[in-house]
């Protein structure tokens, strides 16, 4: 128990130092900005007036440390800082954007996590025969693709040639829940890359723990095969699919990006290029630390998910 | 016989591809003159793109900057990988090792996607950069995976016995160390290269590291998406190409992989 806790006390520290990482290193490379924020976001028509304005907007006179301090001491409360492009607070373009991209998140993990397990239960159960080669291949060859390639020909065949699906989510807005056609193909192109890595790890854990000796004592016990594969040798198979699911957030999050700008979805990720185009740095930062922030508390999440399933196995930190 | 029948999807999958963005540039020759944008057939065999240029003159050149930059930054992660994972490894200062390995597990917390387009923002990179940022964002995970592979060989006895024999740390390193672990390094070369290849595409498609108006297969998919319902070539043959390449490149590493495990025989209980 004592190992436990003191596992789980290193494992948070970890996150901790992860999130105070991502803060710096966020603060660190608008810092690094050759001139000043005020001199990159004029850009080709530099305007002393307008560049002194921004100067004096993000206090960029002052010395860094007191910037930082004052940043994280917005974060902490929740205040992001102001755009630059709109003087809006980037806490209202977080809110904008939050909905689609919960929406769009939550539908995939939603559907990954029994479409990766399922697929790969189904290709350990026929192992080395038809179907588990037609999976193990067909999740192999999809593993590597890059989602717009995937995405843009998908929208040519379903939306353009044969019309079943509308080919973007323009003018659908906030309302993208009313409209699930449009959304078929976003979480299908998302989808695609986390559930052949999710079942590929699943196949292989599976059909470890279906030849190991407990598995073999407990059909020897006479216990029905359902129960076995599902009771006992899953739980097993799904420790190392835990911590790769975990890594799948990262995917997510950059799938996300990649699909908003695909389908013109107007979710954070769109936020994130439109700010990055607008060299806008107070939103780029803003969405930066949110982005990774919940891959950290995802990540840690997963973790523990993964010490509590297979507690022997030795997990990072 | 059973080599082609292990690398002939992958290879029949990646040749197209490949060799578009090997001998392409050779074969395309000049330029055809420009015509209006996005048209079908007249003299294109796949039409022109959306500021007027063939796309079949685009299509031979836009291979080579995917396949170079991603080849260029897989090398360039393993340059500061190696040194930085094999002293790790083989460092008997605890704080050495700390000091090398702990800020690779904080850096990768941070999405590579999410990293690429916060430095883009701050510092806008040409193709030299993208390889640099590629290959910034793929070094934490090849350290720690050249670190685990080493740290499993240096606690044999062998590098024991020649530490004791007084041999030079570079010997040990070099000679003994990095011979053994070459092919558990190869193995995670091929899939890191897969793994860069997407990056370096999804990047050029988002517009980081290129010109707006660039020969490459992705920067053609983004920008020829405005004319995708009247031209669709532009954008549909390089996306299948990427398609191609990506799929057939990790259809080859696995079969590669292979041959590193052995075969288990028969069906276990």
């Amino acid at each position: 128990m004592n190992g436990l806790r003191s596992w789980i006390a290193r494992r948070l520290v970890l996150g901790a130092l992860q999130t105070a990482a991502v803060v710096l290193l966020v603060f660190a490379l608008t810092e690094a900005l050759p001139g000043d924020a005020a001199v990159a976001f004029a850009g080709d028509q530099p305007d002393p007036e307008r560049i002194a304005a921004v100067r004096e907007a993000m206090g960029l006179d002052r010395p860094a440390h007191e910037r930082l301090a004052e940043w994280v001491r917005g974060l902490l409360h929740g205040d992001f800082g102001t755009s630059l492009t709109s003087g809006r607070p980037v806490s209202g373009f977080l809110a904008d954007g939050f909905g689609p991209t919960l929406l769009l998140a939550g539908l995939t993990v939603l559907l990954l996590v029994p479409l990766g397990v399922g697929l790969g239960v189904l290709a350990a159960r026929h192992e080395g025969r038809f179907t588990d080669r037609l999976i193990s291949s067909a999740t192999l060859g999809v593993y590597a693709v890059p989602e717009f390639a995937l995405g843009v020909l998908l929208v040519s065949v379903f939306a353009l040639r044969l019309g079943w699906l509308p080919p973007t989510a323009v003018g659908y807005g906030d309302g993208l829940l009313a409209h699930p056609a449009a959304l078929v193909l976003p979480v299908l192109v998302l989808l695609a890359r986390p559930v052949c890595s999710l079942a590929r790890l699943v196949r292989a854990g599976m059909i470890e723990a279906l030849a190991a000796p407990y598995t073999a004592q407990a059909r020897r016990y006479g216990l029905s095969g359902t129960r076995v594969r599902y009771g006992h040798a899953l739980p097993n198979a799904l420790a190392p699919a835990t911590q790769q699911l975990a890594r799948t957030i990262d995917w997510l999050l950059c799938g996300v990006i990649v699909v908003e700008a695909l389908y013109v979805i107007p979710g954070l990720g769109t936020v994130l290029m439109n700010a990055v185009a607008d060299r806008d740095i107070p939103v780029v930062q803003g969405l930066a630390v949110v982005f990774g922030l919940a891959t950290v508390v995802l990540n840690l999440g997963a973790d523990l998910v993964t010490h509590r399933l297979a507690p022997r196995s030795e997990v990072a930190a | 016989m059973r080599r082609l029948r292990r690398y002939g999807p992958g290879a029949a999958v990646a040749a197209l591809p490949l060799g578009l963005a090997l001998a392409g540039p050779y074969l395309a020759g000049e330029a055809p003159a420009r015509a209006a944008s996005f048209t079908l057939g007249e003299g294109y065999r796949l039409g022109t793109d959306f500021v007027g240029r063939d796309v079949v003159h685009q299509v031979l050149l836009g291979g080579r900057p995917v396949v170079l930059v991603a080849l260029a930054a897989t090398l360039l992660a393993y340059l500061v990988a190696l040194p930085v994972g094999l002293a790790g490894a083989l460092t008997h200062r605890r704080w050495l090792e700390e000091l090398l390995m702990r800020p690779l597990d904080v850096l990768l917390a941070v999405p590579s996607l999410l990293m690429m387009l916060l430095v883009a923002a701050v510092f806008p990179p040409g193709a030299a950069g993208l390889v640099l940022l590629v290959a910034f964002v793929s070094v934490p995970d090849a350290a720690r995976i050249v670190r685990a592979a080493a740290a499993e060989v240096a606690s044999r006895p062998a590098v024991e016995a020649l530490r004791m024999q007084g041999e030079s740390w570079w010997r040990l390193a070099v000679g003994h160390v990095g011979r053994s672990i070459a092919r558990t390094l190869a193995a995670d070369a091929g899939i890191r290269l897969t793994g860069v290849l997407y990056l370096v595409a999804t990047a050029a498609f988002l517009g980081i590291g290129v010109a707006p108006d660039a020969s490459d297969w992705a920067v053609m998919v983004d920008r020829n998406r405005t004319g995708l319902l009247i031209q669709p070539w532009a954008v549909v043959v390089p996306a299948l190409l990427i398609i191609a390449l990506t799929m057939g490149s990790n259809l080859l590493v696995d079969a590669a992989m292979e041959n590193r495990t052995p075969p288990r025989k028969g069906r276990r209980p």
